[in-house]
């Protein structure tokens, strides 16, 4: 139970990590990604780096849903564009750079690309609202992704067939192997973790806040609504081309169909699973979202032992699962996961006066 | 400070403001009132800029603003409460009311991303400064941290009021301030409305249905009848204008 | 003129499935405020049963000859005579597989309302009043579980389906030029105009469509006014799946049985919001119009291109009339 969490100065009452049990947790958390950098065999290696990449993109689309409440349904097209921004970086204008620095720019540049088209995708969030922002925000990543399968850019995004992605080099360090990505990876989510905590500390994440909950007071207030919300849409993309380009450094090759309908679908499934408007919902989501299929292949191969009959069958189950785990949560759980921490934590601290 | 000239709107078929016209005294507080359907908020709306008058102009400080965004209009020192209360539901009291300085502060994008620097020090300043000028003027210390939803409705319009003047506005719109409250609660508003505009000398206009608030506490009178307006000058005055009395009674037999 | 023309012509007809995939929507959009997101997954559903009942039980060790062909005595007879391809050896054909067509039908028709039912009641009742995006993300988590469970019910590759009507060519002459057409594609036009006319004139004249406009304006009115909430639910769902049974047979037919039926429910999507969800005319021009511009970038840019067709053009509707071309305005009190 906590107690005497006083303050005596409202600077110390601003703080987000105010007692010590908040403090001990996230040096937990640092210490566990260190230990896995370190210690953790390549499969955990390689859940842990999907888990990071997807904690950035999921993040970025619950800073425009969760916190902005416009409905995209459309944000694997900024993952995509920023991958791809990624590779036809390298071979074009980074093939004159050094080795060493090429990485250092390019990622910049994808990121600074996908919130570039970011706003121009928010722009209809601009006329329209929900529904309808919904089905436009859908319809652009149909025509993103269409536009790089298109044998006509295919010189610069591979076509269809998909195209080689470059390993990263940071400033000299040569990041090939999984374990070394994985560094830069975890580092890259948690500082976009904070820098998005950091964003509802000011008056950028309180207007975006307003916008979600009441927008015509909000405009009273004197927060522009296109400014806002094309800010909105380009932070998230931004978020999501930071995934994208890390996804295409980890993996040898990119192709746009990972990029398609079920990419977005699962970025949405994470933050309503974790708990949209919250900091610890991406990574409850992310946890949850990666690790489902996972747990149903192992489950799979204790049973079958390998059989290719069962194995037909692994992936319609995961899809299965998938959707249910969506209608669950939003039956029985429409907060997410963070709701559940909250009313435990709150338990936790009135105990042993809370009864149940 | 505020001026209406000759204001008309229309809904389709319906003319809900007919050449209403008026000035706000500066300093002061102006009421509007009229029966219910009078265009009282449809009024407030055209001012604040969420509807276009087809004809007429709105005047702050010696601008027109007829066309001007709500958004600008608040960066100009235009400050509003609705009728149905619109505070922010998944925000705190304290949160509520630093929006209301969203006008007053800078911190762009990458400041907030950064958080530490400029973007810090803004937010500790504004603390500070809402806490004297906004919570302890209006008493809200003990609930500043409380989810909105778990306040009742008259702490909720205290808090409106409270992130209204947060913003240090020169013209405040109070639309229906005491709505639903009971005689304690109405005079606490009624007290804090006071302390506003004595404090700091802030431009009041209100839109009510309490007459003894009104005559009470205000300087001028404006009265709406079905999109006219039919009287205007001092409670007195309006008090026992026959138009009005006609308006609200109905015509003597 | 002739290629333009003879394109044209098919979008009109492609833009009649759409129009019937469309009318389900736009029906439990009406009745029920709820956009069903999943819908392309009920079409395929219906598209599998109609597989299943016109392929696979006909086939199957248990049931009799004439399920799976049809060949009378005095057919055989009047089908040695005739050439190859004639008309008439088509219509024979076609008879032949009435029986497997008729049941194909009437199975998928019996499961996708059962089908719809079921999503219905476990479903969609328990989100009744809750905000747009649990409804939309609800439908969403219904994709996945649907197409999940069509992989793994239907396991085998794409089959022939029996073609609704005679697979005639027909040709003729329009305005100078010649037009070239499968019997079955018009029939399966006319087929999808009757039923998208039939459920307009049912929501605008019948008791039960005066319900279901009803329940669209307040539900709580309705509800006093003694009309059966759920039950316009429960309808308007059946309706949604049975049509969309129709037009998976008809799409089966047209271009065979796959997964990847599913996503002409997102393209339909995009053309209902064009045209307005609450409107059953806006939908059909949208619909229309949609299918001949398909067409036409067929014709000039290649099949490929034609894909993207409606969502290009839902973005530029949106852009200049937001609620689409005759969707009513929604207005917020301030």
């Amino acid at each position: 139970m906590i107690t005497g969490n006083l303050k005596s100065s409202y600077a110390a009452d601003e703080q987000v990590l105010d007692n010590r049990w908040k403090r001990g947790f996230l040096l937990a958390c640092l210490a566990g990604l260190a230990a896995i950098a370190a210690f953790g065999n390549n499969y955990v290696i390689l859940i842990a780096c999907q888990m990071g990449i997807m904690l950035i993109a999921v993040t970025g689309v619950n800073v425009v849903i969760g916190y902005t409440g416009l409905m995209s349904l459309g944000h694997a097209a900024f993952v995509a564009i920023g991958a791809y921004a990624v590779v036809i970086f390298h071979n074009t204008a980074g093939a004159w750079l050094p080795d060493s620095v090429a990485t250092v720019v390019a990622i910049p540049v994808a990121v600074a690309v996908s919130a570039l088209i970011g706003v121009i995708v928010g722009l209809p969030s601009l006329r329209v609202k929900g529904l309808y922002l919904a089905v436009a925000t859908l319809s652009a990543n149909f025509i993103v992704i269409f536009l790089i399968e298109q044998d006509v850019f295919a010189p610069w995004t591979g076509g269809m067939n998909g195209i080689n992605t470059p390993a990263p080099n940071l400033l000299g360090w040569e990041m090939d192997t999984r374990r070394e990505q994985f560094v830069l990876i975890a580092a890259l989510a948690v500082l976009s973790l904070l820098a998005a905590q950091n964003l509802f500390r000011t008056r950028v994440g309180r207007a975006f806040i307003a916008i979600r909950d009441r927008d015509y007071s909000a405009e009273i207030l004197g927060i522009s609504l296109y400014r806002y919300k094309l800010m909105s849409f380009a932070i998230s993309a931004a978020y999501c081309g930071l995934a994208g380009a890390l996804f295409a450094y980890f993996y040898a090759r990119i192709l746009p169909e990972q990029f398609e309908l079920d990419l977005s679908l699962m970025l949405v499934a994470a933050i309503i699973v974790g708990g949209m408007g919250r900091t610890m919902g991406p990574v409850f989501g992310v946890i949850v979202i990666v690790m489902v299929p996972e747990v149903i292949t192992v489950l799979f191969g204790a049973i079958a032992g390998g059989g290719a009959e069962l194995a037909q069958i692994r992936a319609p189950i995961q899809e299965i699962a998938f959707g249910a785990l969506i209608v669950g949560f939003l039956l029985f759980e429409p907060f997410g996961i963070t709701h559940i921490t909250d009313r435990a934590l709150r338990a936790l601290n009135r105990w042993p006066f809370a009864r149940g | 400070m505020l001026s209406v000239r000759d204001l008309h709107l229309s809904f389709g078929g319906i003319k809900a403001l007919q050449g209403v016209g008026f000035d706000a005294v500066p300093g002061e507080i102006t009421a509007i009132i009229g029966p219910n359907g009078a265009g009282k908020t449809s009024l407030f709306n055209a001012i604040s800029g969420f509807y276009r008058p087809e004809r007429g102009k709105v005047m702050f400080d010696g601008q027109e603003i007829t066309g001007l965004r709500p958004d600008k209009r608040a960066a100009l020192g235009m400050a509003r409460t609705f009728q149905n209360i619109a505070l922010f539901r998944g925000m705190s009291v304290l949160d509520n009311i630093k929006l209301g300085a969203h006008t007053r502060l800078n911190a762009g994008v990458f400041d907030a991303l950064r958080y530490f620097g400029r973007a810090q020090a803004e937010e500790l300043a504004l603390r500070a400064d809402i806490e004297n000028r906004v919570i302890e003027f209006l008493e809200l210390d003990l609930i500043r941290k409380a989810p909105i939803t778990a306040l009742p409705y008259g702490l909720q319009k205290r808090v409106e009021l409270g992130r209204a003047l947060a913003m240090r506005p020169r013209l405040l719109m109070l639309d229906e301030p005491v709505a639903g409250m009971n005689r304690e609660e109405t005079e606490d508003m009624a007290r804090f409305i006071l302390d506003v505009q004595e404090e700091f000398g802030t431009t009041i206009l209100l839109v009510e249905h309490d007459m003894h608030l009104v005559m009470d506490i205000c300087t001028k009178v404006v009265v709406l009848n079905f999109g006219q307006q039919i009287a205007s000058g001092t409670p007195d005055e309006v008090r026992r204008d026959r138009g009005v009395i006609e308006a609200y009674l109905g015509a003597a037999a | 003129m002739g290629q333009i023309l003879q394109f044209a012509i098919n979008g009109l007809m492609s833009g009649a499935i759409y129009a019937l995939i469309a009318v389900g929507l736009v029906s439990v959009f009406k009745a029920t405020r709820v956009v069903n997101f999943a819908h392309g997954y009920l079409i395929m559903f219906g598209a599998y049963f109609y597989f299943t009942f016109a392929v696979l039980v006909p086939q199957a060790a248990w049931a009799p000859e004439w399920l799976q062909s049809w060949r009378p005595e005095w057919m055989l007879a009047m089908r040695a005579d005739l050439p190859m391809f004639s008309p008439m050896a088509a219509v024979l054909d076609w008879l032949a597989n009435l029986p497997r067509i008729v049941l194909g039908l009437i199975g998928a028709l019996v499961c996708n309302a059962l089908l719809g039912l079921l999503i219905e009641r476990v479903l969609m009742r328990p989100l009744m009043g809750q905000s747009v995006f649990a409804m939309i993300m609800l439908t969403v988590g219904l994709i996945s579980i649907l197409s999940g469970a069509a992989q793994l019910i239907w396991t085998s590759d794409a089959e022939f389906v029996p073609s609704l009507a005679p697979n005639t060519p027909i040709r003729f002459e329009l305005f100078g030029s010649m037009i070239f057409l499968f019997g079955a594609d018009l029939a399966n036009m006319v087929i999808a105009l009757l039923i998208f006319g039939g459920i307009v004139l049912m929501v605008r004249y019948t008791k039960s469509g005066i319900a279901i406009r009803a329940t669209a304006e307040d539900q709580s009115t309705a509800y006093s006014m003694g009309i059966s909430v759920p039950r316009v639910f429960s309808r308007a769902w059946v309706l949604a799946s049975t049509t969309g049974a129709v037009a998976g047979a008809i799409l089966a037919t047209r271009n065979g049985i796959s997964p990847s039926l599913g996503l002409f429910g997102f393209s339909v999507l995009a053309i209902v919001l064009m045209g307005g969800l609450d409107s059953y005319l806006g939908v059909f021009v949208a619909a229309m119009v949609v299918g001949v511009l398909e067409a036409l970038t067929q014709w000039q840019f290649g099949g490929e291109w034609a894909g993207i067709v409606p969502y290009v053009a839902v973005l530029l509707v949106i852009l200049v009339r937001p609620y689409g071309l005759f969707g009513s305005k929604e207005i917020e009190r301030i």
